[in-house]
């Protein structure tokens, strides 16, 4: 048997109390603020993924703005393109009826006329903007990037939007994409990145998001849609050489109408093909990164819900448990009270009289 | 007769003796460090008489106090460990509501916003706007960074202050120590009873023992000695060695602070004992500013340092939004009227890592014209965003430690660390205060007063007066039957 003092017992005593007390507070303040987590040292590892977390939304709801602008500069192209192809379409069934010699001259210069109005809506769809910016001048986004002769003074950079975590779109095409027919089109567009050598280590991994397969079907896509719009195989293994623009081929119509001259007329109905065939070109270029930022505002949306509530796991209480555990030590603090109660308050002064 | 007499009144004196020991534990009872008393008596040196041994009555032989040296020693080192965990608790929970973001904007957050910022600004490179949102975040990132910074130098500061009121405690008691054991060493020459003082002494023992780990002995001459655990004697009888604080350059510190703290003996400022406490307030403060903190103020130092070292990097190369001038040559001019056009820094360039967090700003340029933000990499061209994607791309990409972490994890790590070392210093100071709790209910166990034990002494040595009383009237009645023989 061990002796016991006044103070050995309340030592124990207070010490138990304070034990059960702190826990309380401890409770009380989960409780109070709902949160498991509230500094780091309350769970680290939880802590510093929940921050990751926090970041991570920020990112994506930039991400989301970021895809809703290149959504609208995606439309906004797509609906330029339309209304080029639309031009183009009813100057080569202007073409198509002049290039025999059942018209005469006063006719001809009256849809002359006509291709001079085309090419005029051309060159304002050519130098369309949003806001402030003009959509086919590449980087050049604040100067006019089509003169009222057809010559370009635009450039052709591409500019890249990240619609996802390293992911990136091109959101522009350029002017001399669209509007000449040199080089063949090419579906990649050059890595923003690639000029700054600190990040050579992880360009490739950037880039590997589009996946071989679906390049080769992108290509398909645009090998496809060559194929619906021009037929003459002489032209595609031709390529796309021929240093002109569409507003050349409007503008040697109109002579050609004016000059009356069918053969002409003729020759010029393969090169609108050409071009018919290179917008629709672009159209499904343009349609298919449309879809893939779609598709990446779905995921990116997905993300964000699956990360709230992986966060929601990591730094908020449990209710009921927290209600359990109250209750749980709430009746072991009555519980030392009593006894506390009961034995410090007796003494053997009490039963001497 | 006169025996008698005489044997009655040594057992008045001893029993009221007890009864004053009694009263004085009682008294006593919640006095902190009490040792409880006892007082032993004994039998008087019988005398012999006509050849018959005659007892002569009982004698007060000492008081002690209940005292176990074995328990006083582990009740010490508990302290310092109970001192060293509930120090290092305190100071790291304050530290790491430095870079607590539960609930708020913290660094974190901040370079978050700063790298969207440069996201948005690629959306929309031709807008001025932007540019300010730009500005302003890189501001925000630039002052959050010296915040912390500074405010982790400030615990670093308020360390050495704590350690500083520390030493001077420490003198103070250890000058009691040496009067007492003055005290002492009198009392017991002349025989006196010094069981209080002694736990005056324990008393100042138990409060140096938080401070750090001492060790205390009795040499064979009476002397009391006190030593430092590690470091060296600091009481030898009645002369103390008190400590003495002094400041240090940078270079001489031992947590790389201008005017840091060191500690050494009196009249030996040459030899620097800083480093050497073992346990106690002392290590756990000593320990966390040279070790944690200036491991969080190097990591700091680093992120700030690379985060503007890198951003510089690809700023340099972009040009500033004016219209540029390129002459038929192709050459592109540097400059204009409002200064260079490339290879504008965007934040102030930090020639060295160590206090990159104090000197991070965003450069002048930037602050005072916000063309000078490039987000091109060719002039003349308002819709190139590469340099502000390559600037947001910062954020994903690993660049510290041989590009291994980005600047996101690095700083989450430094919060992990500090958070970790902060919840086991939570856990292990729960666990040595239970430890100190059942060291102090064992010596309160052997030297605690119990009332129900003083209270039954009380009635015990009472009867034994009123017996002793009684023993003294009867001696006193023996006195009247022979005097009434008397005629």
């Amino acid at each position: 048997m061990s002796r016991v003092s006044e103070n050995s017992n309340s030592t124990a005593l207070n010490f138990n109390l304070s034990k059960s007390k702190s826990r309380m507070e401890d409770l009380q303040l989960k409780g109070s603020t709902l949160k498991r987590v509230r500094k780091p040292s309350d769970d680290p590892m939880a802590n510093i993924e929940a921050m990751t977390i926090t970041s991570r939304n920020k990112d994506n709801s930039q991400y989301l703005k970021n895809a809703s602008l290149a959504q609208l500069h995606l439309n906004a192209t797509e609906d330029s393109l339309v209304q080029i192809t639309e031009t183009l379409m009813k100057a080569k069934d202007l073409a198509i009826q002049q290039s025999s010699d059942f018209y005469d001259d006063k006719i001809r210069n009256n849809i002359a006329n006509e291709v001079h109005q085309l090419r005029n809506h051309a060159l304002s769809v050519a130098n369309k903007r949003i806001g402030n910016k003009y959509i086919f001048g590449g980087f050049s986004t604040l100067s006019k990037p089509f003169e009222t002769d057809g010559s370009y003074t635009g450039d052709n950079g591409h500019i890249t939007i990240e619609i996802s975590k390293d992911f990136f779109v091109p959101i522009n095409l350029t002017g001399e994409e669209v509007f000449f027919f040199s080089d063949p089109v090419s579906s990649r567009t050059p890595s923003p990145l690639d000029e700054f050598p600190i990040f050579e280590n992880s360009r490739n991994k950037i880039f590997k998001d589009e996946s071989p397969e679906e390049i080769k079907k992108n290509q398909e896509f645009i090998e496809k849609g060559r194929e619906l719009a021009s037929t003459d195989p002489k032209y595609q293994t031709q390529g796309y050489k021929n240093k002109s623009n569409i507003f050349a081929l409007l503008s040697m119509l109109t002579s050609a109408l004016e000059n009356n001259q069918p053969k002409v007329i003729q020759n010029l109905l393969v090169k609108m093909d050409d071009s018919i065939s290179r917008l629709i070109t672009m159209r499904t270029k343009i349609g298919s990164i449309s879809r893939s930022v779609q598709n990446s505002v779905n995921s990116v949306e997905m993300d964000t819900i699956n990360n709230k509530s992986r966060k929601s796991e990591l730094v908020d209480a449990d209710i009921a448990d927290l209600f359990s555990d109250i209750q749980k030590n709430n009746d072991t603090m009555q519980a030392a009270y009593k006894v506390g109660n009961a034995t410090i308050n007796q003494s053997l002064l009490d039963f001497i009289k | 007769m006169a025996d008698i007499f005489s044997i009655g009144r040594s057992g008045l004196s001893v029993s009221k003796k007890a009864l004053e020991t009694t009263s004085h534990n009682i008294s006593n009872v919640n006095t902190e460090g009490y040792s409880r008393q006892r007082t032993l008596q004994q039998a008087n040196a019988p005398h012999l008489k006509s050849g018959v041994i005659m007892g002569t009555g009982a004698d007060v032989k000492a008081i002690k106090r209940v005292h176990d040296q074995f328990v006083e020693n582990r009740l010490q080192s508990s302290l310092s460990e109970d001192g060293f965990y509930n120090e290092r608790s305190i100071v790291l929970k304050d530290i790491e509501q430095i870079f607590n973001e539960a609930d708020g904007e913290g660094l974190n957050q901040i370079l978050t916003k700063f790298f969207n910022s440069f996201r948005e600004l690629a959306n929309n490179p031709e807008d001025e706007s932007i540019r300010s949102l730009v500005r302003d975040n890189a501001i925000m990132v630039s002052r959050d960074f010296r915040r912390a910074r500074q405010a982790l130098d400030d615990q670093s500061i308020n360390i050495d202050r704590k350690v500083e009121t520390f030493v001077e405690e420490t003198n103070s008691y250890l000058n009691q120590i040496t009067k007492l054991n003055q005290k002492i060493r009198n009392l017991e020459v002349s025989g006196n009873e010094t069981g209080d003082l002694r736990d005056d002494r324990d008393r100042l023992l138990k409060r140096l023992s938080e401070y750090f780990k001492i060790h205390h002995y009795e040499d064979n001459r009476g002397n009391f000695n006190v030593n430092i655990d590690g470091v060296g004697t600091i009481v030898s009888g009645v002369k103390m060695i008190g400590l003495r604080v002094g400041r240090v350059s940078k270079e001489n510190s031992l947590n790389n602070m201008e005017g840091s703290l060191m500690l050494y003996f009196e009249g030996r400022p040459s030899n620097p004992i800083t480093h050497k406490f073992r346990g106690g307030r002392m290590e756990a403060l000593i320990k966390t500013r040279n070790e944690d903190l200036q491991k969080l103020q190097s990591n700091l130092d680093k992120i700030a340092f690379q985060l503007s070292k890198a951003v510089n990097n690809i700023h340099n190369q972009g040009f500033a939004s004016r219209s540029v001038e390129v002459s038929p040559d192709g050459s592109v001019s540097q400059s204009d009227d409002k200064g260079p056009l490339t290879g504008i820094n965007f934040f102030e360039n930090i020639t060295q890592e160590d206090g990159a967090s104090h000197k991070i700003f965003v450069s002048e340029p930037i602050q005072s014209d916000l063309t000078n933000i490039a987000t091109g990499l060719a002039p003349n061209k308002p819709g190139d965003n590469r340099v502000a994607i390559a600037i947001s791309k910062l954020q994903h990409q690993k660049i510290l430690h041989n590009n291994t972490t980005t600047f996101e994890e690095e700083y989450l790590k430094s919060i992990a660390d500090i958070g970790l070392k902060a919840g086991k210093a939570d856990i292990d100071q729960e666990q040595s205060k239970s430890l100190l709790t059942q060291m102090e209910t064992i010596r309160e166990r052997i030297s605690g007063v119990s009332i129900d034990e003083e209270a039954s002494n009380l009635i015990r040595y009472q009867r034994a007066f009123d017996a002793s009383a009684r023993v003294m009237r009867t001696a006193g009645e023996l006195f009247d039957t022979v005097l009434g023989i008397m005629p």
